[in-house]
């Protein structure tokens, strides 16, 4: 298997695991994960193709190092494994991190912050 | 314009985004140390990744469309900033997800992982702090 394939399904089966077993973010089994990656990956059509479109390349990749499989503008379909792993890995540790910051509050009974009316979500029970 | 390839398309994508934090009410720029650190943690397995692949000769950047300020003479400027753009879009998409989702259905799926994650509003006061006193 060429390696930039090879890394490619390594980094994505490494993320995946790190999510649904060793941190447990869990972020594969939500909703809001795949709506994101689905907009990242249309993104990624025209961005990426930007980059690889063989006409004007800003990023050369050497045919011997993928499976060769080009989709869309030229881009390398490796590319979309990279951009799952990269999604998935930046929303995991913001996850880590926005509940080692908020944990502590968890038990505690929540009352709707007046101080940030421009965000208003309302998740309201009742209201 | 040619060198500014890379980064414009670069730009563009913060441009394209910027709307999530500011109009939609994502909370990604506004917690900074967070963003920091999630980037260090996240990115640096990719940057490394980026620099094997340098190393192997799987890519490389083209000198006509980059700016030609190389990091350690192999990666250019533009390739390290996308390890900090394309995250950002990321988790401004992934707030803004959620919290147009909660808007729209304020009991559905969305809300409950808004809610979940710290990102709808009833459950986010001043956490720091609160963390502390606790």
């Amino acid at each position: 298997m060429p390696e930039y394939t090879l890394l490619t399904v390594l980094a994505v089966v490494l993320v995946v695991s790190l999510d649904l077993v060793v941190v447990r973010t869990r972020l594969l089994a939500t909703l809001g994960f795949w709506l994101t990656l689905t907009i990242m990956w249309v993104f990624q059509i025209p961005v990426d193709g930007w980059l690889t479109r063989l006409d004007a390349a800003i990023v050369r990749y050497d045919e011997r190092h993928f499976s060769g499989v080009r989709v869309f503008f030229d881009s390398p379909i490796e590319d979309f494994g990279f951009g799952f792993a990269m999604v998935l890995a930046t929303l995991m540790v913001w996850t880590v991190l926005s509940r080692r910051s908020t944990g502590a509050e968890q038990r505690r009974p929540r009352r709707a912050a007046a101080g940030e009316p421009s965000s208003g979500i309302g998740v309201h029970r009742g209201g | 314009m040619e060198p500014f390839h890379y980064l414009l398309v670069l730009v563009a994508c913060l441009a394209v985004t910027a709307p999530l934090e500011w109009v939609i009410g994502a909370r990604v720029y506004r917690r900074p140390r967070r963003l920091a650190l999630t980037l260090a943690i996240a990115m640096t397995p990719f940057v490394i990744w980026d620099l094997v692949g340098i190393a192997r000769g799987h890519w490389d950047f083209s000198p006509r469309y980059t700016l030609g300020l190389d990091l350690g003479g192999v990666m250019p400027l533009e390739e390290l900033l996308f390890f900090v753009v394309i995250p950002i879009c990321a988790l401004l998409t992934h707030q803004a997800v959620l919290r147009l989702g909660a808007r729209l259905r304020p009991h559905g799926r969305l809300a409950r992982e808004a809610q979940h994650l710290g990102e709808a509003p009833a459950t986010r006061p001043r956490c720091e702090e609160g963390a502390r006193r606790a």
